[in-house]
C-alpha cells in the first residue's frame, strides 16, 4: 500500500511543478501533502501527519489561493526552459541517492518513531515534547501572512 | 525567563498590524524600537552569569505545567543575542525615517516582519534542538524574503526570488542532514546527539556523520554566503531596502549560518581535521573572491555584499583554526562586522534616501551636503579594512596572529593582502561618493533625517569605543563565548 501512496505523492508533486495553471498547481500540491500525511500516519508519525494536513494542505493552500486570486492574471511572464530540463534530472538523482545511499546507511533503529505506539497520546507528544515546534509554527504562519500582506499592500491601499 | 527573547518579538509582531490601525506610524515606531531596546537590556541581565561560564538550560512552564521547550543560554548564545538586539536597535531607529518613503509604505507590516526576523534569529540561537533550529530558521528566512522585496520593484522581486530559491536549496540540504542525524541517533536534541555520538565507535556512523557534515556545510554555507555558495547575496541586497542587508549581512547570515555551523561542529559532532581543512579553504577563498569582486562594483549595496562575503571569510578562517585565540578573533570579528557592516548598509540607505540612487558613478562630493553620513561612513570603512585603532583592526589582528601561531603563514599573508584590497575599495567608495567636486545634480541634497543620523552616529561610536576599550569587551563577552567552543562536546 505504501508504495502506491508514494507513487501518488511523487506524481502530484511533479504535476505541481509542471502545471502551468497556478491554481491547479496549488491544488496538486495540497493533494500531494495529503498523501504525505497519510504516509506519516501509516508510519506512526501521527503528529507530523496532523501538521502536514493542517499547515501544508490547509493553511498554505489557502495562502496560495489568496495570492493567486490577488495576482493580476493578465501579466505574461516569460518562462525559463531550464527547470523543465533540470527538474527531472534532479528528481532522478535524488531517487537514486535515496534508494542506493540512504537505505544502505541507516543502521540504527530510530528511538523516537515508536513513541506513539508505546501508548503516548498525540497531545502529550505535542504539548509535552514538541511545544517549541508549535511556537515556531505560529511564527512561520505570521511570517507567511505578513509576507503576503507586504507583497500586496499597494493593491490593498489603492 | 529566557523564552522572552523569542516570545516578546513574536507577540508584538502579531499585534502590530492591529495596533497599526490606531496609529499608522508613531506607535509601530515606538513599539518595535522599545522591543529591540528591551531585548538589548535583557541580554545584559545575563552577562555576568555567562561571563562566569554558567550555562542556563531553561525549561519553560505554563501555569506550573512544564512545556516541551528547553532553551540553552550560554556565553556563545548570549553574545549572539546581544549582537542581534544591538543591530536590530540600530536598524529600528534608522527605519523611523527611512520607511517613510513612498515605496516603503505600511510601517506596521514592515516592523512585524523585522520583529519576526529577530524572533527567528533568537530562536535559532537559543534552541537546544536541531529541528527547532530549522523551524526558527524558516521564520527568519520567510520574513526576510518579504523584506528583500519590500519596495516591490522588478529588480527587488527578482533578487528576493533568487534569495528564496537558493535558500530552499539550503534548507533541503539542512533537512536531509537533520533527518539523517535523527535516523542515526534517535534524537534531535543537541546534547542528546552529542552523547549518542560520543559513545558510538562504529566506522559507519563516523562515515555517515561525515556526509551530514558535508550537507550542513552546504546548507549553512549557503545561508552564510560562503564562496562558492554566495551568489544570492549581491542580487538580494543590491535593490532591497537598506535595512534588510543591514540586518541580514549584519547578523542574520551569522545567526542562521555560521553560528549553527560552529555550534554543531565544535559542541555536537566534534570537529575533525578534514572539516577544519575544508572550512579553512572555503574561508580563504571567500576572503579573496569577495574582496576582488567588490573592486569592480558600481552599485553601493552590491559592493558591500561582496565585502561581506570577504569578511565572513575571515570569521570562517578564525573558527577553522580551532585554537582559543582563533575563536576569540572570529567571534570578535563577528560582532564587529555586525556593527560596521550594518552602518555601511544604513549609510547607503541614507545616500539613496537623499539622492534616489545607489550607483557610485552618479554620486560625488556628498560630504559637503551630508557630513554626518560621510563621517560615519569613513569610520565604518576604516574599521572594515582593519585600520587602527578601530574595532575591526583588533579582531583582524587577532585572527592573523592566530593563523601565524598555528603556522598557517600563507593564509595569514593572504588575510593581510585582502585587507589592503578592502581598504582600496572603501577608499574608492569615499572618493566617488563623498569627496571630490559636488555633482551639480545633488546641490539641493540635505543630510539624512534625525533618526537615520542618530542610528549611524550610535553605530560609529561603538566602532570607535570598542577600538579603545576592546580588552574589556573581550574579557566580558568574547572570551566566555570562546570558552564554550574550547570546552568542546556538550553534555
Amino acid at each position: 500500500m505504501n508504495i502506491y501512496i508514494l507513487v501518488a505523492l511523487i506524481l502530484f508533486s511533479v504535476m505541481a511543478v509542471f502545471l502551468r495553471d497556478l491554481l491547479k498547481s496549488a491544488i496538486c500540491l495540497a493533494v500531494a501533502s495529503i498523501f504525505l500525511a497519510v504516509m506519516f500516519f501509516r508510519m506512526g508519525a501521527t503528529y507530523a501527519g496532523v501538521f502536514e494536513v493542517s499547515v501544508v494542505a490547509g493553511l498554505i493552500t489557502v495562502l496560495f489561493i489568496t495570492v493567486i486570486a490577488l495576482t493580476n492574471d493578465d501579466a505574461k511572464v516569460p518562462e525559463n526552459k531550464w527547470p523543465i530540463i533540470i527538474f527531472p534530472v534532479a528528481l532522478a538523482i535524488f531517487i537514486i541517492f535515496d534508494i542506493w545511499f540512504m537505505n544502505k546507511f541507516i543502521i540504527l533503529p530510530s528511538k523516537a518513531l515508536p513513541l506513539l505506539a508505546q501508548g503516548e497520546k498525540f497531545g502529550d507528544v505535542l504539548w509535552g515534547q514538541r511545544t517549541f515546534d508549535l511556537l515556531g509554527q505560529i511564527g512561520v504562519i505570521f511570517a507567511g501572512v505578513f509576507g503576503v500582506f507586504a507583497f500586496f499592500r499597494r493593491k490593498t491601499d489603492e | 525567563m529566557v523564552i522572552l527573547f523569542i516570545i516578546l518579538p513574536l507577540i508584538i509582531a502579531g499585534l502590530l498590524p492591529l495596533l497599526g490601525k490606531v496609529s499608522k506610524k508613531v506607535l509601530p515606531d515606538f513599539l518595535a524600537n522599545a522591543v529591540f531596546a528591551l531585548l538589548l537590556g535583557y541580554s545584559f541581565n545575563f552577562a555576568w552569569n555567562a561571563s562566569a561560564g554558567k550555562t542556563i538550560l531553561s525549561q519553560v512552564n505554563l501555569a506550573g505545567i512544564p512545556l516541551g521547550i528547553t532553551l540553552r543560554l550560554d556565553a556563545l548564545s548570549l553574545l549572539m543575542l546581544f549582537t542581534i538586539a544591538l543591530v536590530s536597535l540600530g536598524v529600528g531607529i534608522f527605519s523611523v525615517n527611512y520607511i517613510n518613503q513612498e515605496k516603503y509604505s505600511s510601517k506596521p507590516i514592515y516592523y512585524s516582519l523585522l520583529l519576526l526576523t529577530v524572533a527567528g534569529m533568537n530562536g535559532i540561537v537559543l534552541s537546544n534542538d536541531l529541528f527547532g533550529i530549522y523551524v526558527f530558521l524558516e521564520i527568519a528566512a520567510i520574513a526576510s524574503y518579504a523584506l528583500a522585496a519590500y519596495g516591490l520593484g522588478k529588480e527587488e522581486l527578482e533578487g528576493s526570488f533568487k534569495y528564496l530559491m537558493l535558500s530552499v536549496v539550503a534548507t533541503s540540504f539542512i533537512l536531509l542532514g537533520i533527518s539523517m542525524i535523527f535516523a542515526l541517533t534517535g534524537t534531535v536534541e543537541l546534547n542528546g546527539i552529542a552523547s549518542v555520538l560520543a559513545y558510538s565507535k562504529a566506522i559507519k556512523i563516523k562515515y555517515l556523520i561525515g556526509i551530514c557534515s558535508a550537507l550542513f556545510i552546504m546548507g549553512f554555507g549557503l545561508k552564510s554566503a560562503i564562496v562558492p555558495f554566495h551568489s544570492w547575496m549581491p542580487d538580494a541586497y543590491s535593490k532591497a531596502p537598506a535595512t534588510l542587508p543591514a540586518m541580514s549581512s549584519g547578523i542574520m547570515v551569522k545567526a542562521a549560518g555560521l553560528y549553527v555551523l560552529i555550534r554543531l561542529f565544535y559542541n555536537v559532532f566534534g570537529i575533525t581535521p578534514a572539516v577544519q581543512t575544508v572550512l579553512m579553504y572555503l574561508g580563504v577563498i571567500s576572503i579573496v573572491v569577495g574582496a576582488l569582486l567588490a573592486l569592480g562594483q558600481n552599485n553601493l549595496q552590491r559592493l558591500l555584499a561582496y565585502s561581506s562575503i570577504s569578511q565572513i571569510g575571515y570569521m570562517v578562517v578564525g573558527f577553522a583554526i580551532g585554537t582559543p585565540l582563533g575563536f576569540i578573533g572570529a567571534l570578535f570579528h563577528m560582532f564587529n562586522h555586525g556593527i560596521f557592516k550594518s552602518l555601511l548598509f544604513l549609510n547607503s540607505g541614507s545616500i539613496e534616501n537623499a539622492t534616489g540612487t545607489r550607483e557610485l558613478d552618479e554620486l560625488g562630493g556628498l560630504a559637503k551636503k551630508m557630513p554626518v553620513t560621510a563621517g560615519t561612513n569613513i569610520v565604518a570603512s576604516l574599521a572594515t579594512a582593519g585600520v587602527p585603532p578601530l574595532n575591526g583592526f583588533w579582531s583582524k589582528l587577532i585572527i592573523i596572529i592566530a593563523l601565524v601561531q598555528a603556522k598557517f603563514y600563507i593564509f595569514a599573508l593572504i588575510g593581510i593582502l585582502a585587507s589592503v584590497v578592502t581598504l582600496w575599495y572603501f577608499l574608492i567608495i569615499q572618493r566617488r561618493a563623498f569627496f571630490g567636486k559636488l555633482n551639480e545634480t545633488w546641490k539641493d541634497v540635505k543630510e539624512a533625517p534625525f533618526w537615520m543620523s542618530l542610528s549611524s552616529i550610535m553605530l560609529a561610536l561603538i566602532c570607535i569605543i570598542l577600538g579603545i576599550a576592546f580588552p574589556w569587551f573581550i574579557r566580558l563577552w568574547i572570551e566566555p563565548a570562546a570558552n564554550v567552543l574550547v570546552a568542546g562536546i556538550i553534555r
